[in-house]
């Protein structure tokens, strides 16, 4: 089953992440990708994220492919104008089925920004109909299954949910979040979408980030901009014996708590530099098996 | 078919028409600069954006901010500032044009950077601004509930 069909199915989707090497080493995505097979249901592939040099995204997920995994290639539109945009897309539609449109951060380079994530979604769903943005027809459609990210912890709160309906509007089918550490804002977000009636147009893909050490945590909250992490989590990560496990055992919370969360379709997980811990949670969190071929 | 979604700058601009949009460029600047900070994208959405430029942000979001204001609205890019859609927000909400940020902004056309938004209204290039705005509230709810799929 195809992700796209789980998505129209009742199917609980778990999904994971792999940021590939700053090499041209493939081995390194074959290595990781061991530990998503048969485990989640779809892979994300990164962009280049936070701005650093890697492993081209369609590259890694044409790996992903061969090794049997499902594939949502991420695209940002930092690097790309319009034109390489359309063009990679569809030299991604020769296999990978669902892609992630996402703006992303700016690094020392000049940032592009030609389009952004709002309308690359309606750009890859024009697409999707048989047609360029140039208005020319396209002899053979591709047919992407388009995701989003959301990130209902920024300010203004509000704003975050027009930002998702214009998303949805514009074609997103899956959402995808930054890791939720906050389950108040969550929650309140959730209650908003549901009111609007967006949970049926898309799927919701709460993110869940397992740690390592409260260092992490403490790392993500100075650093990474918009999001906002409860101290509840990093008392907790301070107080622990084996930090590692406490981390486990906070994600596989947090997987209960949102799940039943009325609107929560499945679960974005995003073990950085921590791969192998994936089989772990979701055999942890009783999400069974499911058949990612 | 064509969509709505994308700016396709026709008319094209004449060479004379070039020139002539330079002149009244010049009478634009001096009331869009320092008023609103114009970036000069010659596709005006201060209307629909509670008159605050949107193309002041790094990195020119048309449709909303990007995932990274942080604490009290600070840009991601340069921490020392505000997100213009933080305050396009507020604002939005103090006067009453919420409906306005809801349709998808239209992907902008690069031939007409550089030139005057108001020869661009003119020449129907681009869609004309929307000076008041009533029963937004409603607007706001029928646009959600889909009875009105009006694009800006």
């Amino acid at each position: 089953m195809t992700l796209k069909e789980k998505i129209d199915s009742n199917h609980f989707i778990v999904c994971g992440e792999i940021g590939p090497p700053k090499s041209c080493d493939g081995d390194v995505i074959r290595e990781k990708s061991k530990y998503f097979k048969g485990v989640v249901d779809a892979v994300d592939i990164t962009d280049n994220q936070t701005a650093l040099v890697r492993l081209s995204s369609i590259a890694s997920a044409k790996i992903l492919l061969e090794e049997g995994v499902e594939p949502i290639m991420q695209m940002t539109c930092r690097d790309r104008n319009r034109i390489a945009m359309q063009s990679d897309l569809l030299g991604a539609a020769l296999g990978i089925r669902n892609v992630l449109c996402l703006t992303d951060d700016q690094p020392e380079a000049k940032g592009v920004f030609d389009l952004d994530s709002t309308q690359l979604i309606a750009t890859a769903d024009r697409m999707n109909s048989g047609f360029l943005l140039s208005n020319q027809e396209m002899k053979k459609a591709p047919e992407f299954l388009i995701g989003a990210a959301a990130n209902p912890f920024a300010e203004p709160f509000e704003m975050r949910v027009i930002r998702l309906f214009k998303k949805v509007n514009s074609g997103a089918r899956f959402i995808q979040t930054q890791p939720v550490f906050n389950l108040e804002i969550f929650t309140r977000w959730m209650e908003k979408i549901v009111e609007m009636g967006l949970h049926e147009k898309c799927a919701i893909l709460p993110g869940i980030m397992p740690v390592k050490s409260e260092k992490a945590l403490l790392h993500m909250k100075k650093e990474v901009p918009g999001v906002k992490i409860n101290d509840e989590y990093i008392d907790r990560m301070k107080a622990a014996h084996d930090p590692k496990e406490e981390g486990i055992k906070i994600a596989v919370e947090m997987i209960h708590t949102l799940r039943k969360i009325k609107g929560v379709r499945g679960i974005h997980l995003m073990p950085v530099m921590w791969e192998s811990i994936t089989p772990v949670i979701v055999k942890e969190a009783g999400l069974g098996n499911p058949t990612s071929s | 078919m064509s969509f709505d979604f994308i700016t396709y700058g026709k008319p094209p601009i004449s060479p004379r028409e070039r020139k002539l949009s330079r002149v009244i460029l010049f009478f634009e600047d001096v009331v869009k600069v320092p008023l609103f900070g114009c970036q000069h994208c010659g596709e005006c959405i201060l209307s629909s954006t509670a008159f605050i430029c949107s193309q002041r942000c790094p990195k020119r979001m048309r449709n909303g901010p990007c995932g990274g204001t942080g604490e009290g609205g600070t840009c991601e890019v340069y921490p020392e500032r505000k997100c213009v859609w933080y305050r396009i927000y507020y604002r939005s909400k103090l006067l009453h044009r919420m409906s306005l940020l809801l349709p998808i902004k239209k992907i902008h056309n690069w031939n007409l950077e550089g030139t005057s938004a108001w020869l661009n209204v003119f020449k129907k290039r681009i869609e004309a601004p929307i000076w008041f705005v009533r029963h937004d509230q409603q607007k706001v709810k029928d646009f959600i509930s889909g009875d009105t799929q009006r694009k800006n």
